[in-house]
């Protein structure tokens, strides 16, 4: 009794069935993949699947799957459709990691099984996970020394890892061993070709219900349907042009200076276009993004302005990108390393992103949030006699933007990643010879603004039995403080502290540094910003700036600091606290008298109050908009230079008083 | 009074929900049960009472009385929690709100993640720290210990969750905090993480412990108020209220792990869909509970409910005790059909509630209804609850044509159609999600449809899904009620073992289970479960060495190899996920044992005789249109209270009763068993 829909065109019924059902595959994939994999960074949900139609479209992608991943989904299906053209057969299984075919890095292996009915090609699907090493010099393969990609890690172009059914394991062999975790990755690559199966199955039980032309036409009609939600969506906006720039730290090659990312964005009738011209040269590190995960980023970016218009290629038609010239920091090609794409011109293009759709849907803005961050600590576990390698990898959760009207969230994962878990700190103890010294809220870390950016945390350890152990870190935003919009102000640096056993104090190592050598006794800190502030800071609700106080998030010191709001202390046992209203009046007008021209004073004498003690980070990049090396309180002369100009854009003049 | 030669003979089940409660009363003498149906109220004790005396029930002759309640789950939705505070190890005041960092909506950045039940004002900090393997590489610093209770009683706490680092390999720095703390606050409740979840993960421990401190105060104040109650009206045995795991437990053991009922009220629906399958032969059933504003859909392999160790009201915060695994979807009587921008049909999971309701109510609902399509259909007749509510059909037809059939350019009859078939299908993925994502073939799976509309809906679900027989219990409307009586005292617990199977001792394997068996035995003890009624169940949690996910493997008592349990870990890593590594090897992550106390169930009588000289006796008949019919057809209609054992029906046929409505389509057939139970085969 199953009823055969009409193979003509699709009736609204089968339509809604079949998109759904196309859907469910998905996550259905993602489901068999959490459930299967080795990869702990998989397994915190680094992963995507989806589901492509002959041409390499996307269809369907899952409704947990890592942002960053999304819009290259079709790259890497056509990326197999043009290696191998006429030469896909059913039982065939194909696997690629080429950052320079439309992929993202090389830790993001690929397994697309093509799918037929009746010997008739009529769709991929594919499962994307991030192995916790695929070789290269540094454990974890973020070499974020390299200028180019030779020596960061393997890189698998589209090859054939199944034929007609048979398992190539010479092949497979080759990729496994170029890792240093050849079970893992073994176990990982099983799971995920198991995933693309579980789609091949449930696509064949839909044709024989349905038929086939009825289900390929449904491929296209999914597509078509979001193509027209979001067009019509973008119809009822104001035409116009906007354009925005942020920047990376530094390019390591040309000394201590901004590098910028430009993005342009135009609202054309019910297109949206953005162009990217403008943007600085590729860096001599691997924070540059390649076409495809700028395209990625610039997706993202726009898909949160749209948040319940579903995500495929009937998306990206409505979107024309323009990424400029080849060779700069967001359209690198080979052989420019680009593994740190996601802390460098990634997060930047997402940031400004935010920025442009804030002035045209007011109502959904967001301030920029905290930059994603990697760190590496790999080498031998000698808690066991046989020393095996170990790899702490760790990300942070952190702040995101004020909005308007609403505090940014504390303790959010990044953007790149809104669904990718943070690990338990029990278990990397288990794993590896590090014993966690914090993982908690670091006070004031908000931006300030009349919405505060949510909270970063700071998480740390201490090396216990480790031998042959180095550190790496994958950061940016030291210098390019993570910054607010509409008034609101800067939240504070990132950068890792490490702490040597033998040592008088810490020395500040930076965002970004590669394969530090580290040992037993030695620990380690760093914190995760918080994210931007919305509005101006002094137009806060002193109610909202005690809860604050209440809970932690704000010191009493800061409260006056960044909002003016004098809070007086009476029992902190008790929570008993109050606003000086009288104060507050006062304070908050000096503030105002006085904070454009603090922001005019001489860098070089504020990094000398800096060195003395006198101001923290906290002053530096709020109050006076002077940027240093955070551990020699050496001046950044260039680098104050855009970022006072950038505080002045974003934040001096939207300030009214 | 209860005269001593009349022992107590009724057993009573009451199921609080959010609209109605539910009374469900069986006869031991007669063998004959009842049932009953009040509004729910404010205090969920006087709706439960108001069902014991509808329901006509002499508490004196009571011998056993079961409780399933959403008075924990109401307090975790509404956040009415007692001021709760935390005390945590120095350095990790924020991990029950850093979480994992991941939010539900990926895209929406104004869609925000609830705050943690417990503000970071309340969480305070000492300094200690056990690392992984239980070595304490920092005691308790008793002075700050002290000086953080003082704290804690001069801001006048109820509750305190101790949640520290690495406690569940050594509990010894908590449970000093934990005296500490008792000292100090005295009528405070204090709950350990240890004590709650001793395993490993910080967060889902923590979140867990968080829930039990939030909740037990009230929970074991309602237990205790209601037993008060109940017994002061001649009730003497001990309340049994329904937790997460689908067993019951008594107000001795509640007060202790209160967060065990955070899904009490939507587990019995679970227990009564193996109960009614079993007794019809199926060991595979799917439950299909369909209410007016959602579906919860529970699923039944070889005999056992399906269970998850991570549920959770507020996304963010689970709470990691065995759970029925419940799947709840926005499909109900009451959900709305509307057409979106990109103008596809959608279904739900908005729904009309009870005010205004569907448009056929005639309460001013101007969007139509699930309920609404029934009625312009046929399936639903023109008067609910036995003629106590009236329904207008035109209005149904106005609300369907003008918000869905004007835009499809439909008529109205095949918009009606429209809106049930993307419900059915909803409900069918939502199944599918349950059973073909888990490895299970619906087609070995019988469809049990209850609540007020699954039996309007089932067959159609069914036949989505190629499941070949749906069965309606004999009171679809309060199945749930029913299923509280059929539950067993449960206690489950674990412990973390993580050891390589090939290095693993059986010894010592042996020894961590009979540890956890003697607690086991306490908490029995505590509910006074006779040795004779107690069994235990043992589990083993395994998984390939690199593996995140275990899977947990029934094994005997004792347990006669490592190997044996390995292979059977292979077997079930193939059933569920299509693929095995016999050369991969494996390791053990947890122990854990199901500690089950006997209650004495309700025997059913199945009916004297089974008529099979019944000839059909319709109320009268309606045109009706079915699911893939492009016309109506004339339908009997029958009052289901006329159908006896043995009664045969050959569809179409409706069969209508006070709480619920069956659809039998053509060319499916239906039974009336002698459990009273309606077999379609569809």
């Amino acid at each position: 009794m199953v009823s055969q829909a009409v193979e003509k065109d699709l009736d609204p019924v089968t339509f809604e069935v079949l998109k759904n059902a196309f859907s469910t595959i998905v996550d259905q994939m993602a489901e068999q993949i959490l459930r299967t994999c080795y990869s702990f960074v998989i397994y915190a949900r680094d992963f995507s699947s989806a589901l492509c139609d002959r041409d390499g479209n996307t269809i369907m992608q899952g409704s947990q799957d890592i942002a960053v991943h999304v819009g290259t989904l079709h790259f890497t299906a056509k990326a197999v459709i043009e290696e191998f053209g006429d030469d896909i057969n059913p039982g065939d299984v194909f696997a690629l990691n080429d950052p320079y075919l439309g992929g993202t890095h090389f830790s993001d292996m690929r397994i697309v099984r093509p799918i037929f009915h009746d010997n008739e090609l009529i769709a991929f699907s594919q499962s994307n996970g991030h192995w916790a090493d695929v070789g290269g010099k540094v454990p974890g393969s973020f070499d974020m020394t390299a200028h180019e990609h030779f020596g960061e890690g393997l890189r698998v172009t589209p090859i054939r890892i199944w034929d007609r059914g048979r398992y190539l394991h010479d092949v497979v062999r080759m990729v496994l061993a170029n890792t240093r975790s050849p079970e893992i990755a073994g176990g990982d690559l099983h799971a995920q070709a198991q995933a693309t199966k579980v789609a091949e199955d449930e696509i064949g039980r839909l044709i024989a219900k349905y038929g086939p032309n009825t289900v390929t036409t449904a491929f296209d009609r999914v597509q078509d349907y979001v193509e027209k939600v979001t067009s019509q969506r973008v119809a009822q906006l104001p035409d116009g042009e906007w354009e925005t720039e942020d920047f990376l730290d530094a390019d390591p090659a040309r000394g201590e200076g901004l590098v910028r990312v430009r993005v342009k964005l135009s609202i054309d009738g019910d297109r949206i276009r953005y162009d990217c011209s403008g943007s600085d040269p590729a860096v001599a590190n691997p924070l540059n993004a390649s076409n495809g995960s700028a395209f990625s980023g610039l997706i993202t970016g726009t898909k949160m302005f749209f948040p319940d218009v579903p995500l495929n290629s009937g998306f990206y038609r409505v979107v024309d990108v323009d990424l400029g010239p080849t060779g700069s920091v967001l359209n690198a090609t080979w052989p420019t390393a680009v593994t740190g794409f996601c802390s460098g011109a990634y997060e930047k293009i997402v940031s400004c992103v935010f920025e442009l759709w804030s002035q045209v849907v007011p109502e959904r803005a967001i301030a920029s949030c905290f930059n994603l961050e990697y760190l590496l600590v790999g080498g031998q576990d000698q808690r066991s006699p046989d020393s095996p390698n170990f790899m702490w990898y760790d990300w942070m959760v952190g702040g995101w933007g004020g909005r308007n009207g609403r505090d940014g969230s504390n303790c959010t994962s990044a953007v790149f990643g809104v669904g990718e878990e943070v690990q338990p700190f029990e278990a990397q103890e288990r794993l590896s010879p590090v014993v966690t010294t914090s993982h908690e809220i670091i006070m004031d870390s908000g931006g300030p603004g009349a919405f505060r950016g949510g909270c970063g945390v700071r998480k740390g350890g201490t090396l216990t039995d480790a031998g042959r152990t180095v550190m790496s870190y994958c950061n940016d935003r030291s210098r390019s403080v993570t910054w607010g919009i509409e008034g609101g102000l800067p939240s504070m640096p990132h950068g890792l502290w490490l702490h040597r056993h033998d040592a008088a104090g810490p020395e500040y190592l930076g965002a970004t540094f590669s394969n530090v050598a580290v040992g037993p006794g030695d620990s380690f800190e760093r914190p995760s910003a918080g994210g931007g502030g919305y509005g101006d800071p002094l137009l806060r609700d002193p109610a909202a700036v005690l809860e604050d106080v209440l809970d932690g998030y704000v010191s009493v010191r800061r409260a006056a600091l960044d909002y003016g709001v004098v809070v007086t202390e009476n029992d902190a046992d008790l929570l008993d606290y109050e606003i000086d209203v009288a104060a507050t009046n006062e304070l908050r007008e000096q503030i105002r008298q006085s904070r454009r021209s603090w922001l005019q004073e001489d860098p070089q004498d504020i990094a000398a109050r800096y060195s003395s003690g006198e101001l923290d980070k906290f002053d530096l990049v709020r109050r006076y908009g002077v940027i240093v090396d955070w551990g020699t309180g050496e001046l950044l002369g260039e680098t104050t230079k855009s970022f006072r100009a950038m505080i002045q854009r974003r934040a001096v003049a939207c300030w009214t008083t | 009074m209860n005269s001593a030669d009349e022992a107590p003979y009724l057993r009573v089940a009451v199921d609080v929900g959010g609209t109605f409660t539910d009374v469900f009363v069986q006869n031991e003498r007669t063998g004959k049960s009842h049932v009953a149906k009040v509004p729910s109220t404010a205090d969920p004790i006087d709706g439960v009472l108001a069902g014991v005396r509808a329901a006509g029930i002499d508490l004196d002759r009571v011998a056993l009385f079961a409780h399933g309640t959403t008075v924990a789950t109401n307090a975790l939705i509404t956040r009415n929690f007692p001021l709760a505070a935390m005390v945590t190890t120095a350095g990790f005041r924020d991990v029950i709100e850093i979480r994992r960092g991941t939010k539900q909506d990926l895209w929406d950045t104004y869609l925000d993640v609830a705050p943690p039940p417990i503000p970071r004002r309340h969480r305070l900090t000492v300094p200690e720290r056990v690392d992984f393997s239980g070595k304490v590489l920092g005691a308790l610093d008793e002075v700050e210990a002290r000086r953080v209770a003082k704290v804690l009683r001069a801001r006048k706490m109820t509750t305190v969750a101790v949640c520290f680092a690495n406690s569940h390999a050594n509990p010894v720095n908590e449970l000093r905090m934990c005296e500490i703390l008792r000292e100090e606050l005295p009528d405070a409740y204090i709950t350990a993480s240890s004590d709650v979840l001793p395993e490993i993960f910080e967060h889902e421990r923590f979140s867990t412990t968080v829930a039990n401190a939030v909740l037990a105060p009230k929970v074991s104040a309602y237990v205790n108020n209601l037993q008060d109650k109940l017994a002061g009206d001649g009730y003497h045995h001990d309340l049994l209220v329904l937790h997460s795991g689908g067993g019951v437990m008594t107000p001795a053991t509640i007060e202790r792990h209160g967060a065990r009922l955070a899904a009490s009220g939507i587990a019995a629906g679970a227990i009564a869909t193996r109960h009614l399958a079993e007794l019809c032969g199926f060991g595979n059933a799917i439950g299909l509970d369909m209410g007016g504003t959602s579906t919860d859909i529970t699923l039944v392999a070889d005999g056992e409910i399906r269970m998850t160790n991570q549920w959770f009201v507020e996304y963010g915060y689970p709470i990691c005790f065995p759970s029925i695994e419940v799947l709840t979807i926005g499909a109900g009587g009451g959900s709305l059909a509307w057409i979106d921008e990109g103008g596809s049909l959608r279904n739900g999971p908005q729904s009309a509630g009870s005010v205004p309701g569907p448009a056929a109510y005639g309460n001013g609902g101007t969007v139509p209804t699930n309920t609404d399509a029934n009625i312009v259909l046929g399936r639903l007749g023109s008067s609910l609850i036995d003629g106590g509510m009236s329904l207008d059909r035109e209005a149904a037809a106005t609300a369907i044509k003008a918000v869905v059939g004007d835009s499809l350019g439909m008529n109205v009859e095949d918009a009606a159609e429209a809106i049930v078939a993307v419900a059915n299908a909803n409900m069918a993925d939502a199944v599918r999600l349950l059973s073909i994502r888990r490895g299970y073939d619906p087609r070995d799976f019988a469809l049990v449809a209850f609540g007020g509309a699954g039996p309007l809906h089932g067959v159609d679900v069914a036949r989505e899904l190629s499941i070949p027989t749906v069965l309606v219990p004999p009171s679809p409307g309060v199945t749930s009620a029913f299923g509280c009586l059929l539950v067993d005292i449960q206690h489950d617990l674990s412990t973390m073992y993580l050891a390589r199977a090939d290095t693993a001792r059986l010894e010592d394997v042996e020894e961590a289970f009979e540890r956890l068996e003697t607690e086991a035995n306490k908490r029995l003890d505590a509910e006074s479960v006779a040795p004779g009624d107690r069994a235990i169940e043992r589990f083993v949690d395994m998984r390939y060495v690199g593996q995140w996910r275990s899977m947990s493997v029934p094994v005997g008592h004792p347990v006669r190899s490592i190997d044996d349990i390995t292979a059977a870990f292979h077997n079930e890593h193939e059933r569920e996920h299509s693929y095995r590594r016999d050369d991969a090897p494996v390791e053990i992550y947890r122990l854990a044992v199901r500690a089950v106390g006997a209650v004495q169930k309700p025997e059913l009588t199945p009916a004297e005789r089974v008529d099979t000289t019944w000839t059909p006796n319709p109320l009268g008949h309606r045109s009706v249109r079915y699911t893939g019919g492009r016309e109506a057809v004339e339908t009997p209609v029958f009052d289901r209270t006329h159908l006896p054992a043995g009664a045969e029906l050959r569809g179409p046929a409706i069969i209508q009763q006070l709480d619920s409505t069956v659809v039998v389509p053509p060319d499916a057939a239906a039974v009336v068993d002698r459990w009273g139970t309606i077999v379609i085969t569809v």
